[in-house]
């Protein structure tokens, strides 16, 4: 069985997110016999600038070939103005409109949409929903298709541009019951095939070092951020709200908040802010936090949180999110906040209570083996594709391309 | 209340610290959520969560944190969250932003690192203040007419939440449904017969365990299944089959018109409410394809007040209707009825030899049990799109 990946990025060096999500399932599923597992991408590591970083051609990447196509355009300053006005009402948004913001959206690569019309293999994956690759790909692909959306409550859901998109694939995989409810509601798409798949936990490594020594914090007990550190992932929210909790409550707990940094939080003697630490480090610090804290309203499954569960520590997530608080729910592994005082209250809660923490944690682990352990995932995913492979693929009549939008001022980091 | 691990080891907020953060205390033994099954986790963990409110609503009310500060705390937390991400629940403090943002200040900070600066900025808002007073004026007030609106539409939106909330029928208990296994069931030959072949995908609500599913795919359906109890499905997901933790009226929902070629209705659809029931005909005539096939099992209403467990039979929203009214009903959405079978338990009284001396009065009577008490216990309906 020969499956074909569509993604923006793809490269070890694109940390979290769907794009990694996408990486992790094609090297797993590249290991198993039978199957045949190649990549579609860009030629950009770079979302915000959709810069060509990478040579075209082909490679081999952990055992799995990856196909890069450059970007004809870069993004551009227009995106961020459409952006704005599109945000307020972007049901509302004309087709015209909408299919312009994804397009300014990007990456639009033709070679690599010519590569999906021109594709000989079972199925394609395409993974996520969001951009210009995804909705260009699909228009024209004449093989079974199925979308990982990775999708939660934004604006850009709501855009028609996408609508067509969704209605013509032949499935769709989900990373939560939350993820699926939503797209069902906004598409209509609840007849389609489907999987609520997830994605699976990498075995726990580390080197056995204190985390508090890694954060030069010595013993002192913490509360762990793990992730990129963005205003838009909650990280200013849990910042303030952590301050104000320190002092309220004076005492030894500090907040670790790990993962490379977007937007740096407020300067706080208890907060330490890492910045990229090696995957070795970050179990370490993980496994020796009293709590890990996912502060962000905007995830679509927070691999994080399963990882916490895995070295034995709960969770804190955000009351807001559907996919963490699905987590937090079915496993009974973890509590919630919906505001500061209940954020408060919470802390208070895990801080001081060891053996409330060690069963929260338990019942989040075997959550986790139950439903994401990496051979039922591939098991699970790979019996999937098949039966969509069996249905065969309905042909997308009337789809047209993109604009492709090249004129105007590229946006640059930093400037 | 829930018995937790640490009742007697929760926080004590009446003096706002505690020192508890950081402080690893022994605790009492207690039940432990990785024992528990999914339902026992979720009581254990809504049960803290709500022993938490408590604490929350406790410290609120006592007013240790300055208002004006929690107020900034609260909306700091929604600018990052989605709008309404909680329902309903959620409205009035999503108008809170809108009360925050409707004034528009006039006072442009004018503090610069440079001396000069600062003066030349003060210079600037004096200058233009008569022309951003009058322009900000006017945006102010249209801001506070929006916010008044808002604030009538959500009191009216309370209102009717509150009417309608007293018109829900209570919630039936966990585990008094029991799942039904559909596959050994008499009728499940007849929905396969009726389905084989069918061109579009099959919905069967309420799968259960999926058995009828599996049997359907078995027949080469393209069938998938939906049941609100997500416990049930684990043997279907096991099987790797498709189904989803969906009741049958949302999931109808969210399907496009035209796009199934069957449905299968069965186990908690014969107790719905009835403005539900109709809400599933009127989906059900619009989501089937021309030429699609529908099948209705149902309890007869006569079994149904003798067989239903008792919880279920006082708390459900709605009853059983005879095969006549499903028909009826279906009809008025383009659905004809093919055929009715009837089927399951019969526990009907025998007649008397009728050479007997008053066989006749007793079997006039033994008649009028059967048709009134004793009748079959089930229906399947099958049922057809017009084209």
């Amino acid at each position: 069985m020969r499956l074909t990946f569509v993604t923006p990025r793809y490269g070890t060096e694109v940390i979290g997110g769907a794009e990694t999500a996408a990486r992790m399932l094609a090297e797993r599923l590249g290991r198993h016999p039978g199957w045949d597992v190649d990549v579609l991408t860009s030629c950009s590591l770079d979302h915000l600038t959709w810069e060509n970083t990478e040579p075209a051609g082909t490679t081999s990447l952990n055992g799995v070939t990856v196909h890069r196509f450059p970007t004809a355009s870069r993004r551009l300053l227009e995106y961020f103005a459409l952006d704005g006005r599109l945000r307020v009402s972007p049901a509302t948004a004309t087709l015209e409109q909408s299919r312009r913001w994804v397009s300014l959206n990007g990456p639009m690569c033709p070679d690599l949409v010519d590569a999906v019309a021109g594709s000989d293999a079972d199925v394609i994956a395409f993974y996520p929903y969001l951009f210009a690759t995804t909705v260009d790909g699909a228009a024209v692909a004449r093989v079974p298709t199925v979308m990982h959306p990775a999708a939660h409550d934004e604006a850009a859901l709501y855009l028609r541009a996408f609508r067509d998109c969704f209605r013509s694939m032949d499935g769709f995989v989900y990373h939560t019951q939350a993820e699926r409810a939503l797209v069902e509601q906004v598409f209509s798409v609840g007849a389609h095939p489907q999987v609520v798949l997830g994605l699976g936990v990498n075995d726990p490594a580390g080197d056995g070092r204190a985390g508090g020594d890694l954060l030069g914090i010595g013993d002192r007990p913490y509360l762990c951020y793990l992730g990129r550190v963005d205003e838009h992932k909650g990280c200013t929210m849990l910042a303030e709200f952590f301050a104000r909790y320190k002092e309220r409550h004076p005492g030894d707990l500090a907040l670790a908040m790990v993962g490379p940094v977007s937007a740096e939080p407020p300067d706080h003697p208890d907060i330490v802010v890492t910045g990229t630490v090696s995957e070795a480090d970050k179990w370490d610090i993980l496994r020796d936090a009293r709590v890990m804290v996912s502060p962000s309203a905007y995830e679509s499954f927070s691999l994080v949180v399963l990882e916490a569960w895995t070295v034995g520590v709960p969770v804190l997530v955000n009351a807001t999110c559907a996919a963490t608080m699905e987590h937090a729910r079915r496993s009974g592994g973890g509590l919630w906040f919906g505001s500061y005082r209940s954020f408060e209250a919470t802390v208070d809660r895990l801080a001081s209570d060891a053996r409330f923490r060690a069963d929260l944690a338990e019942a989040g682990r075997l959550y986790t083996e139950r439903f994401y352990r990496w051979d039922s995932i591939i098991e699970r995913y790979g019996a999937f594709l098949r039966s969509v492979v069996a249905r065969g693929h309905k042909e997308n009549a009337g789809a047209r391309p993109l604009p492709l939008i090249t004129a105007g001022a590229a946006y640059e980091r930093g400037a | 209340m829930v018995s937790l691990p640490a009742d007697e080891e929760a926080v004590d907020g009446s003096d706002g610290s505690d020192g508890s953060d950081g402080s690893d205390d022994a605790v009492a033994d207690g039940p432990v959520p990785g024992d528990l099954d999914a339902v026992g986790r979720a009581r254990y963990l809504a049960g803290v969560m709500a022993e938490i409110d408590d604490e929350v609503r406790r410290r609120r009310s006592s007013g240790d944190l300055p208002p004006n500060l929690e107020r900034d705390l609260d909306q700091l937390f929604l600018e990052f969250s989605p709008v309404g991400s909680q329902g309903h629940a959620r409205l009035r403090e999503t108008l809170t932003l809108v009360d925050s943002s409707a004034f528009i200040d006039i006072a442009v900070p004018v503090e610069s690192q440079k001396q000069a600066g600062t003066y030349v900025k003060r210079l600037i808002r004096k200058t233009i203040s008569w022309y951003m007073g009058f322009i900000v004026t006017q945006i102010t007030k249209f801001g506070w007419a929006v916010s008044r609106m808002f604030h009538l539409v959500v009191d009216h939106v309370e209102e009717l939440e509150r009417e309608v909330a007293t018109l829900r029928p209570p919630e039936l208990p966990d585990g008094a449904v029991p799942v039904a296994d559909d596959a050994s069931r008499w009728w499940a030959a007849d929905a396969v017969d009726a389905l084989r072949g069918t061109d579009g995908r099959v919905v069967h609500a309420d799968c259960g365990s999926g058995s009828l599913v599996a049997l359907l795919v078995e027949a080469g359906v393209d069938a998938y299944g939906v049941d609100p109890d997500d416990l049930a499905l684990a043997p279907a997901i096991d099987a790797g089959l498709d189904v989803r933790a969906e009741p049958v009226l949302g999931h109808l929902e969210v399907v496009e018109d035209g796009a199934l070629g069957g449905i299968v209705l069965s186990g908690s659809v014969q107790w719905l409410h009835p403005a539900d029931r109709q809400r599933v005909v009127e989906l059900a005539g619009a989501r089937l394809a021309d030429g699609g096939v529908l099948v209705v099992h149902s309890s007869t209403p006569e079994a149904w007040l003798r067989t239903a467990p008792p919880l279920v039979a006082d708390l459900a929203p709605g009853r059983p209707v005879h095969a006549d009214t499903w028909s009826h009903l279906l009809a008025a959405h383009g659905v004809r009825t093919v055929s009715v079978r009837t089927g399951g338990e019969d526990r009907r009284l025998e007649r008397v030899d009728g050479t007997s001396d008053g066989a006749e009065v007793v079997n006039a009577a033994v008649d009028l049990v059967n048709e009134l008490l004793a009748g079959p216990s089930e229906f399947v309906l099958v049922a057809a799109r017009e084209r």
